[in-house]
């Protein structure tokens, strides 16, 4: 075993990134699988799902690769402790991820336009009383994912800013990015999930 | 203790990164939470055998803080008291001093997990005050009931009614409790992967270190979905959504899966810190290698994976399908396997060892004996789908709990304080008292439980505030058997202030340890000064040796500590 | 001293004999396991050299016998899954024929059965019920089709070794038959609020004569 140390020469920080990775999917994975054994149970809501804005899904889920990409070249541009670069890469990164929660808040506020509310007082009115856990699933899987964008978005901001201040600890963009790699994975699971299956 | 004499009493206690003084502090933390639900217990019981009386110190029991009182032992015990001694306090205080290291990987992300615990202990204390009283929907949370008022007939009306309630506050409060271990836990398994002393491989690992792991990757996978169900119980409670809501196409057996889906991988989460307790104090005080080392890891790796296929153990009659009752029945019966070889391979330790049986040594070996003999066994009864129709939700769960998770729980954690409290403080814990203490806890713990077998056997069921309605529970001698268990249990609680007087009185007066090894133990905190200072270790320690060789044929001494040449 | 309520059910001696089962299995076991614990403890294990001290417990005769242990539990394990398949697969898993039909419903805090009208059927107009007394007929088997209307709430009958969670949406249907006449308690084991301590029925088995007269006395109100 010491001879061939795997363990030690991991970098600590990744190595913890890894463990919360793993901890997130653990969380996303019991929504997404409540999620999907309701969604079989209840043919009505392929119904609801029709009402999502499948293009604006579309767009954000190409903008959120695009994101993926550009923490890429930055963790690349960091190995080099190439501070312009990692700068830009980054500030890409993050407008990515302003224009995804810009698009998610149209998305949202046409949906509740239509009344499609967290508690779905229309739909009740209307006696369609198990669609509304289509919409509750919907908000809350999308608005934790979105939370975690959030989070994401801000400590990409705070690892960069550090780094290229201080001209160190630049694998934190490594781990960093790796979390964001997370974000948008799990969003690769919930599009055509809930957008996609009518 | 006396590294930081230099720091003030705030930085001690609130701001220190020191793994050493953030194991102290959750330890006071939780010596809080456990006089609370100590308390709690002390009420009920007393109520239970005499309901017409006013308890002293609290006054006339109604029905509904009867269920304020037992849902809140149960969630304090359980989530604070068993996770958080076990988790936070063993695997802060030991991880980084066994594996011969100076501090946690992450040090500043282990104070923010003591942080997060204390926001949760406020949490959880402020949901007793709440106007509507504190949460009374049984420790498991079942809803619908948890999400309305439980049945208090006050009608919500605003927002504000709804989250300052007891039900969002203990849900909030879980949640931070987990994640303050889901951090700790992460810091827990990088610090032990990666910051391992020059030598120590991964089974040269002393045995807590190992099962305080496991237990962490076990309650991280278990609890993920826990906390999203928990997201969507408070969404249920505050936001008006239908998660759990059966006319809105939610169900609430989802939240029960949920629950034990956590609950039941919890109890080995549990279980695993207390056995590595046992297996360092064994070994030692046997002076004996333990019996199958990597025998023991492997199956308590099976168990840890089996334990996330039974949960539906504690559903048998909820309401799932019969046939996969079966199934689990099955499951649950195979767990005990793995277990019965761990205890088995303990015992085997014993044998042939050169006993010295000191106060550690009584608390594991009182642990080990309740624990297999009777929390263990009649585990068969309700791993029986048959007989758990009758005995579900019955006294007889009850005492089959205590009689797992105390002599886990409380003897483990109590090994531990008598087996590493010198090295913590640097001084002795006074042995008459340690063995009066002993004696007590360990008579009284079985004079309260067992009786409870036989009520539950009689037919009592749970949570019921007041028997004298029930005239079959009131025949002779039921009524009796609740005096004993009450008594018992007042003595029990009684008997643990012995103990805490010991502890703090010894922190500050004690005799001063005259060695920094009294066990004559191998493993890396005995080979440091006591208390160890900031840093832990003058030198880093070299390791040579497994953790338990003991009488090794070639050696002159009896031990080998693991950095010796 | 008897330990169980007194029997009333048709299957209820077959869920005690799994206790007793398990219990003499137990017993054994336990002095087996005191006997090894306490062993060492009371001879010290004075005598031993430091070669039988020191063992690894890899290939050592101590680790086959923690095998045969773990096997010798096993096949008690399974010997009691063997005995109780079938127990379970009767009070759980079928249905023999039904005699009788009523419907349980727990609610905060009571519990309300409802019985066929004069034209024989449940879940028509003429259903009667009663509140916190169930009447049942000796020797018939009864069907009971088990809900809740606000929150969980669980019936238990002790004395029939019968017990089922009832949750609000679903209907359960289980079966018992009670063999003795008699005054029986039914009660909730769930907790359902703060009367969940008051939540308690009677159940009242009576010959099949009388049961027919009870039944015309409550089609009369």
């Amino acid at each position: 075993m010491n001879t061939k140390i795997t363990w030690r020469e991991i970098p600590q920080a990744r190595l913890a990134m890894w463990a919360l990775i793993a901890g997130e999917f653990a969380i996303f994975g019991g929504l997404i699988v409540m999620y999907t054994l309701n969604r079989l149970k209840y043919e009505s809501w392929g119904e609801m799902a029709q009402h999502t804005n499948v293009i604006a899904g579309t767009i954000n889920t190409l903008v959120l690769l695009t994101s993926s990409f550009f923490v890429v070249k930055a963790h690349e541009a960091a190995l080099h402790k190439n501070k312009e670069k990692v700068k830009m890469w980054i500030w890409l990164t993050l407008i990515c991820a302003l224009l995804f929660l810009g698009i998610k808040s149209y998305e949202y506020y046409h949906e509740i336009l239509h009344g499609f509310t967290l508690p779905g007082t229309q739909l009740l009115a209307e006696g369609k009383h198990v669609e509304t856990m289509y919409w509750s699933f919907y908000y809350t899987m999308t608005g934790l994912h979105g939370l975690h964008v959030i989070g994401g978005a801000l400590a990409l901001f705070f690892v960069m800013r550090h780094a290229t201040k201080t001209e160190k600890d630049y694998h934190r963009i490594e781990v960093a990015g790796l979390y964001w790699h997370m974000v948008d994975i799990v969003w690769i699971f919930l599009f055509p999930l809930i957008y996609l299956i009518h | 203790m006396n590294t930081h004499k230099k720091h003030g009493f705030w930085h001690r206690y609130f701001f220190s990164l020191d793994h050493k003084d953030i194991g102290f502090q959750y330890m006071l933390t939780i010596f809080v939470m456990v006089s609370i639900g100590g308390f709690f217990a002390y009420v009920f019981r007393m109520h239970l055998a005499y309901p017409e009386m006013e308890v002293p110190l609290f006054g006339l029991v109604t029905n509904k803080d009867y269920n304020m009182l037992i849902t809140n032992h149960g969630l304090i015990m359980m989530m604070w008291l068993a996770l958080g001694m076990l988790l936070a306090v063993a695997g802060n205080y030991l991880i980084p001093i066994m594996i011969g290291t100076d501090d946690m990987a992450f040090p500043k992300l282990n104070k923010l997990s003591y942080w997060f615990f204390l926001i949760s202990v406020i949490l959880m204390i402020s949901s007793f005050f709440m106007k509507r009283g504190g949460f009374g929907g049984g420790w498991t949370m079942y809803p619908p009931l948890s999400v309305g008022d439980f049945g208090y007939n006050t009608a919500y009306t605003s927002f504000k009614d709804r989250f300052f309630t007891a039900n969002t506050f203990v849900l909030l409060a879980i949640t931070f409790e987990f994640i303050a271990l889901l951090m700790g836990g992460i810091n827990f398994f990088v610090t032990t992967l990666n910051k391992r002393a020059k030598g120590m491989t991964l089974t040269k690992m002393p045995m807590i270190v190992w099962m305080i792991n496991i237990a962490s990757v076990l309650f991280m996978f278990s609890v993920g979905p826990l906390i999203a169900g928990a997201f969507m119980l408070l969404l249920d409670i505050n936001a008006g959504t239908g998660f759990y809501d059966v006319y809105r196409g939610g169900d609430p057996l989802l939240w029960e899966h949920l629950f034990w889906f956590f609950g039941h991988p919890e109890v080995y989460v549990i279980l695993l810190p207390p056995l590595g307790i046992i297996a360092e104090i064994i070994s030692t005080n046997s002076r004996k290698p333990l019996y199958g080392y990597k025998f023991i890891l492997n199956l308590t790796l099976i168990a840890a994976i089996l334990s996330m296929m039974v949960w539906a153990h504690h559903q048998f009659v909820s309401g799932i399908d019969p046939r996969a009752a079966t199934i689990f029945s099955i499951f649950t019966i195979i767990i005990s396997l793995p277990f019965a070889g761990i205890i088995l391979a303990y015992i085997a330790t014993l044998w042939n060892g050169d006993l010295k049986i000191n106060l550690p040594m009584k608390w594991a070996i009182g642990a080990i004996t309740l624990f297999t003999l009777i929390g263990g066994f009649t585990g068969l009864y309700l791993g029986a789908s048959v007989f758990d129709i009758y005995a579900h939700d019955t006294s007889f769960v009850v005492a089959h709990f205590h009689y797992t998770l105390f002599p886990t729980v409380i003897f483990g954690s109590f090994a531990a304080f008598y087996y590493w409290f010198g090295k913590f403080s640097g001084r002795e814990l006074n042995k008459f008292w340690g063995n009066v203490h002993f004696w007590l806890t360990f008579i009284f713990f079985n004079g309260f439980a067992f009786p409870l077998f036989l009520l539950g056997l009689a037919g009592q069921h749970r949570r019921i505030a007041d028997y004298r309605q029930f005239e079959f529970l009131m025949q002779d001698p039921l009524p009796l058997y609740r005096q004993i268990a009450t008594i018992s249990a007042v003595i029990l609680i009684l008997s643990q202030f012995i103990f805490i007087f010991n502890f703090f009185w010894s922190l500050k007066r004690g005799k001063k340890v005259t060695s920094d090894n009294p066990w004559e133990s191998n493993t890396l905190e005995w080979q440091t000064a006591s208390p160890p200072p900031h840093g832990n270790f003058a030198v880093y320690p070299e390791v040579h040796h497994g953790p338990y060789e003991y009488n090794h044929p070639d050696r002159e001494d009896d031990f080998l500590p693991q950095n010796k040449k | 001293m008897r330990i169980f309520p007194e029997n009333a059910s048709s299957y209820g001696a077959d869920v005690d004999f799994i206790f007793w089962l398990i219990t003499g299995v137990i017993t054994v076991a336990s002095i087996i396991v005191i006997f090894l614990i306490l062993y060492p403890i009371l001879t010290k294990n004075k005598s031993r050299t430091k070669e039988q001290r020191y063992q690894q417990g890899k290939g050592f005769q101590k680790l086959k016998l923690i095998y045969l242990g773990i096997a010798i539990l096993a096949i008690a394990d399974f010997y009691f899954l063997f005995e109780e398949g079938p127990i379970w697969r009767n009070i759980e898993e079928t249905l023999p024929e039904k005699e009788v039909h009523v419907i349980v419903m727990g609610r905060q805090w009571l519990w309300e059965f409802t019985y066929p009208g004069p034209d024989g059927k449940l879940y028509t107009a003429d259903d009667v019920k009663t509140i916190n007394k169930l009447y049942l007929p000796v020797n018939k088997n009864i069907h009971m089709d088990l809900q809740a209307y606000d929150v969980i709430h669980s019936v238990f009958i002790p004395h029939a070794r019968f017990k089922q969670d009832v949750l609000p949406g679903r209907n359960i249907t289980k079966w018992v038959k009670m063999t003795k006449t008699g005054t029986y308690p039914l009660t909730c084991a769930e907790i359902c609020g703060i009367g969940h301590a008051n939540m308690k029925a009677e159940i009242v088995v009576l010959l099949n004569e009388d049961y027919k007269k009870q039944m015309a006395k409550l089609y009369k109100k």
